[in-house]
């Protein structure tokens, strides 16, 4: 369990992130999304206590990030972005000397385990530097797996891995995810939505969203356009889109006609189909523009600039955006 | 106390495995060979005369410890440089340790390693000890006089480890800093010279490594004041270390 209550680290004037608050629940994995310099490793160096926050609480594992760092440090596995290890050591070795320094009981046998976990028994005794980034990586997790720990925060762990290596770590933090609170930074979009119980945005040192996939795609899935393709005139089809008062405005666009709703709660699907029907017109295809966590990364992130006109969309984003503010407050 | 066991574990073998250790060791030797070379050299001329000259029990340790200002910061710029530039220093302090016990055991895998160039360079003790009769009361004051002696200038030089990232840069500064205080004896005769008083000059000489080594431990004189002077720098040194490692965590 990670409780995160208005956390802010300030360096001088600049801030690295400000009032982040979420949490993150046992046998889930929680991506953590943002784009580079977002304040995603600040956060999770604060988490794993290698640094104190400037203001503001969070728990891990129960303990205090700040004046129980040690309670923490026991219970929490860390990868830190870009994995460093002693490249001068073997595998095996780096774990056991992991093991001792936690004070783990039968280090050796441990270190085993979670190689073999990670699929890298058969290298045990490779030197680090003799190692592919793939499997460094998959070193880095057992390093940060190896005392079994309740919480384990995973900086980045798939950046720089070929893809066939990224769906590997992938299903494996699924998979740890069954029975660890996981939070998992990274800046691929597709790879939280595919992994991920739980997605927390966060851009500039904010908060911009939290939620399941799904929950965010479908909060802002209301309101978005439909696309239909109909067998009949054009221009005929067009006419009647418009005329609907569930429409608000239709056009023509590369995929067929697009129609914005008039009212997000409403979805204007079945009545656009019931008048293309009553025409006798065949209807190919109606189907709402689809929101993946790109869309919504940009429109949440691309809302925050101040350069945004205000337009119809941006208005469904600024409540959505006020929504997630008053649930923080 | 199992963490500062589990680094100086690593240090140590890190140090046996690495061809700069035994380039030391060689260095040494050789250098320590050629000098006890020219010293037989000598007492065989001197005994030609039909007067011979007493073997120097401290010669071995003697050299050692003006040595040092090279070797020490050989042995200790990548302690805690290296971690901090490739990250693992991130790992180690989000571990379950407080950083005293990583410098502990590093600091100690030195002096280790160090402990065992000492030992080696007893082969010349033993040498004198067949062709001639060395004070074993010198001996055993100047070799454990320069074990205590190169525990503190490890420990000085491994200051700077900590303040930078760049190794070079920290054996610099390790090397600037223990001639400063080899050559403390020199600043303190020419600061009596100047007719300032006498209590400035002894303060800097006994700041200095020289006058709790050479007049004494070398001599075989063991007083209490000198292995506590040792143990006070080994001791502050590592706090200070400490401590500079501590405020990376409000820097990072």
């Amino acid at each position: 369990m990670i409780e995160v209550e208005r956390l802010s680290k300030r360096y001088g004037e600049v801030s690295a992130i400000r009032d982040v608050s979420f949490a993150a629940r046992p046998g889930e994995v929680t991506g953590f999304l943002g784009p580079n310099g977002a304040g995603k490793t600040t956060t999770m160096r604060i988490l794993t206590g290698f640094m104190p926050p400037s203001s503001g609480r969070a728990i891990v594992a129960g303990h205090d990030v700040f004046t129980d760092s040690m309670e923490v440090r026991r219970r929490v596995g860390y990868l830190p972005e870009n994995v460093p290890l002693y490249r001068d050591m073997t595998a095996i070795g780096y774990l056991k000397f992991i093991a001792d320094i936690r004070g783990l009981r039968d280090g050796k046998r441990r270190a085993r385990e979670v190689l073999e976990r990670v699929d890298l028994l058969p290298r045990a005794n490779s030197r680090i530097r003799t190692l592919s980034k793939g499997m460094r990586q998959r070193v880095g997790v057992a390093q940060a797996l190896i005392h079994d720990p309740e919480v384990l925060i995973l900086d980045e762990p798939t950046i720089g891995l070929d893809p066939f290596q990224v769906l590997e770590l992938r299903d494996l933090v699924r998979v740890l995810g069954r029975d660890h609170t996981v939070l998992f930074s990274t800046h691929i979009l597709s790879e939280a939505e595919q992994i991920c119980d739980q997605v927390v945005i966060i851009d500039r040192g904010q908060i911009m969203a939290q939620g399941s996939p799904q929950a965010l795609r479908s909060e802002l899935e209301s309101g978005r356009p439909v696309v239909l393709r109909v067998e009949a005139p054009l221009d005929e089809a067009l006419a009647l889109v418009s005329a609907l008062p569930e429409v608000e405005r239709a056009g023509i666009s590369a995929d067929g006609i697009t129609a914005t709703p008039a009212n997000p709660e409403q979805d204007p699907r079945p009545a656009i189909a019931r008048a293309v029907l009553e025409r006798g017109w065949a209807l190919n295809e109606l189907r709402s523009v689809a929101v993946t966590l790109e869309d919504i990364f940009l429109e949440v992130a691309g809302s925050h600039a101040p350069s945004e006109e205000p337009s119809g969309e941006a208005e469904t984003l600024a409540d959505l955006m006020e929504e997630d503010e008053v649930s923080h407050a | 106390m199992h963490s500062i066991l589990a680094v100086f574990r690593r240090e140590l073998a890190l140090y046996f495995r690495s061809p700069v250790a035994y380039a030391i060791a060689f260095a040494l030797l050789l250098f320590l060979g050629v000098l006890f070379n020219g010293f037989i050299a000598q007492a065989n001329a001197a005994l030609s005369f039909g007067s011979g000259i007493p073997a120097d029990a401290g010669f071995a340790p003697n050299l050692l410890t003006f040595l040092m200002f090279l070797i020490a910061p050989l042995l200790t710029m990548r302690l805690l440089a290296e971690e901090s530039r490739e990250g693992t220093l991130e790992v180690l302090m989000t571990l379950p340790l407080h950083e005293s016990s990583f410098i502990i055991g590093k600091f100690l895998a030195a002096w280790a390693y160090y402990t065992a160039l000492l030992l080696l360079s007893l082969v010349f003790y033993v040498l004198q000890s067949f062709i001639g009769v060395p004070d074993a009361g010198v001996a055993l004051g100047a070799y454990g006089g320069a074990w205590l002696y190169g525990g503190a200038v490890l420990a000085i030089t491994m200051i700077w480890s900590a303040v930078t990232e760049d190794q070079i840069v920290a054996a610099f500064l390790g090397s600037a800093t223990i001639l400063v205080l080899y050559l403390a004896e020199i600043a303190a005769i020419w600061i009596a010279g100047q007719g300032s008083s006498s209590l400035v000059a002894d303060f800097v000489r006994e700041l200095g490594l020289q006058a709790h080594f050479s007049v004494t431990l070398a001599q075989g004189i063991v007083r209490a004041e000198d292995v506590v002077y040792f143990i006070c720098v080994i001791i502050g040194a590592l706090f200070i270390t400490t401590r500079l490692v501590e405020t990376r965590r409000w820097r990072a």
